[in-house]
């Protein structure tokens, strides 16, 4: 392999700079301001890590921090499941299976805004076409506006919706290409559906599995544009996510120093997140290679 | 039974992904007193008002709609013209700073982008860049040139050194030969980049929310305004706004889906 010169350098320069210019500086420098009282029009003051003490202390944070966690969690969770089930399916052979597959990516195209209205339509307590008979078959009052627990699993099953396909793809990408053999040795030896699932497709699909659950933690941590435009964190700041959190202490409140130390928790949570499942995923790597 | 297990499965599936899309559209071209009722009326008299209405009432949504499209054509040139030469150079190239520099790309991108919008506020106000076209087009290309150049390095990688070497003994230089072999070869790779760049950029809210007011607007930031103005009556006309930004992204993926599949499968199980 040849070693790169300095006309190599230059064509890898736009990246670079672009992601230096616009992500690695800025980010340091919210480092910096996350040290500092900073307002709109004022001189900032360093004051330490006075802002993560009050960053801790304040239970708006903490309400935010508990409500990512949990819609995160869910998210990932619910949508890994999802599209276990759905490649298992495709896999199993259906009619019209392009129509299908092109009907199920579609979400994909539809923006967040969107798939807000969308769903607060279809979800409407009143008049919503999937509310309704949900309501009749005598679940509660849907009341996503009201209810805290009821917004938050608004946002769930939006999220969840337009994220499907992304994950959906990765995991069936996987399951094309466990070998038939492995399939029809199964049936020969008499095993169940479930057996099979079980014994083979999902294991076969692990590295597959985490590869997807990674790249969904760190964007479904960042989650912004399904809660602002659903509740905006309300009522009385009980659906927010960090994000929003972060949003509102800097745009609402104006405290950039306290809003920076929140922007720092979340790229120390999204680093921990990646590390944790990066190493789940060469682990696995590394288990399953004498297997062979 | 099997069989019907399955196809109840499929319907599942289509009342799940496809059906709150088609309801929505048909939703734009019922007469106002049918949109907003339940049961759901199926059988009605198509009618363009809500569109007239959104032409007359917000005719600037037409030209949000229009930076939309300006915005995320020169953001899919910028994010792909710079992540194929850096594809090109990660995939023919090696050395130990090579290395770190494209771990260093995707390490950045796991830092959540509303972090970077606190000094960049301030900033772009002081460079005369906020409520521009530029502004976006660059945030969005930076945030798609690490995706981006890992699917091109993983299209690269597929075309054979030998081709390169061939066109060097021929007398090319590396330019030539990037430009006149490679990327006829890769032409695949880069519609499958465009693709992520182009979608995300047409449909992206954060950004536009905090960076634009009025210029450099775009159509889903519009269409949420919209959304927080409306009194009951008008859901036809919110209902024709997303129709129009919708639709013609959806066929836009519809044709370019097999490179959608590619692009994901290149950038997330290679890279």
């Amino acid at each position: 392999m040849r070693r790169p010169g300095p006309l190599q350098w230059l064509m890898v320069l736009p990246v670079q700079s672009l992601v230096i210019a616009v992500i690695a500086l800025p980010s340091l420098w919210v480092l910096w301001l996350s040290l500092n009282e900073a307002t709109y029009g004022q001189a900032n003051v360093f004051v330490g890590l006075k802002n993560y003490a009050t960053l801790l202390g304040d239970r708006y944070f903490w309400r935010a921090f508990v409500n990512t966690f949990i819609v995160v969690n869910v998210i990932v969770y619910v949508e890994l499941a999802l599209a276990l089930a759905l490649a298992t399916l495709f896999a199993a052979g259906i009619p019209w299976r392009p129509v299908v597959l092109a009907i199920v990516l579609m979400p994909f195209a539809v923006s967040e805004v969107v798939a807000v209205i969308i769903w607060r339509f279809l979800m409407d307590p009143e008049v919503g076409a999937f509310t309704r008979p949900l309501t009749d078959l005598g679940l509660p009052y849907f009341d996503w506006a009201i209810e805290p627990a009821h917004g938050l699993a608004l946002v769930c099953l939006i999220s969840v919706w337009l994220h499907l396909p992304f994950t959906f793809l990765i995991v069936y990408a996987a399951r094309l290409t466990v070998p038939d053999e492995l399939y029809e040795a199964a049936r020969i030896d008499g095993a169940t559906g479930w057996q099979t699932f079980r014994r083979i497709t999902f294991p076969m699909l692990i590295p597959a599995m985490l590869v997807a659950l990674v790249f969904r933690y760190i964007f479904a941590f960042r989650l912004f544009s399904e809660v602002w435009l659903l509740t905006q964190g309300g009522p009385a700041r009980l659906t927010e996510v960090l994000a929003v959190y972060l949003y509102k202490q800097s745009f609402t409140y104006n405290q950039f120093g306290l809003a920076s130390a929140a922007g720092w928790v979340m790229v120390v949570l999204s680093g921990m997140i990646a590390v944790f499942y990066m190493r789940l995923i060469y682990r696995n790597m590394f288990a399953t290679e004498p297997a062979r | 039974m099997k069989r019907l297990l399955r196809l109840l499965g499929v319907l599942a599936v289509l009342l799940w992904s496809g059906f709150p899309i088609l309801f929505i559209v048909l939703s734009s071209l019922k007469p106002a007193r049918d949109i907003f009722v339940y049961p759901p009326v199926w059988i009605f008299e198509p009618t363009f008002q809500h569109y007239v209405e959104l032409w007359r009432q917000w005719p600037v949504f037409f030209g949000y709609l229009q930076n939309s499209l300006i915005i995320a054509i020169f953001a899919t040139l910028l994010a792909v013209g710079a992540s194929t030469l850096a594809g090109f150079v990660y995939s023919r190239y090696r050395g130990r700073l090579l290395t770190a520099s494209a771990f260093f790309l995707i390490v950045v991108r796991l830092l959540p982008p509303i972090v970077i919008t606190l000094p960049l506020f301030p900033t772009v106000d002081w460079l005369g860049l906020s409520d521009t076209h530029l502004l976006l087009v660059v945030l969005y290309a930076t945030f798609f040139v690490s995706l981006n150049t890992v699917i091109m390095k993983a299209f690269i990688d597929g075309i054979p050194g030998e081709l390169d070497d061939a066109a060097k003994v021929d007398g090319a230089t590396e330019l030539q030969t990037l430009f006149r072999v490679i990327l006829p070869l890769a032409a695949q790779g880069m519609v499958a980049a465009a693709v992520f760049v182009f979608v995300f950029s047409w449909n992206e809210f954060l950004f536009a929310f905090i960076f634009t007011t009025s210029n450099a607007k775009t159509a889903p930031l519009i269409i949420s305004e919209l959304m927080g103005s409306l009194t009951g009556v008008e859901w036809g006309m919110l209902f024709a706004a997303v129709s129009l930004q919708l639709v013609p992204i959806a066929i836009f993926l519809l044709l370019l889906q097999r490179f959608l599949i590619a692009g994901l499968t290149a950038g997330s199980l290679k890279g």
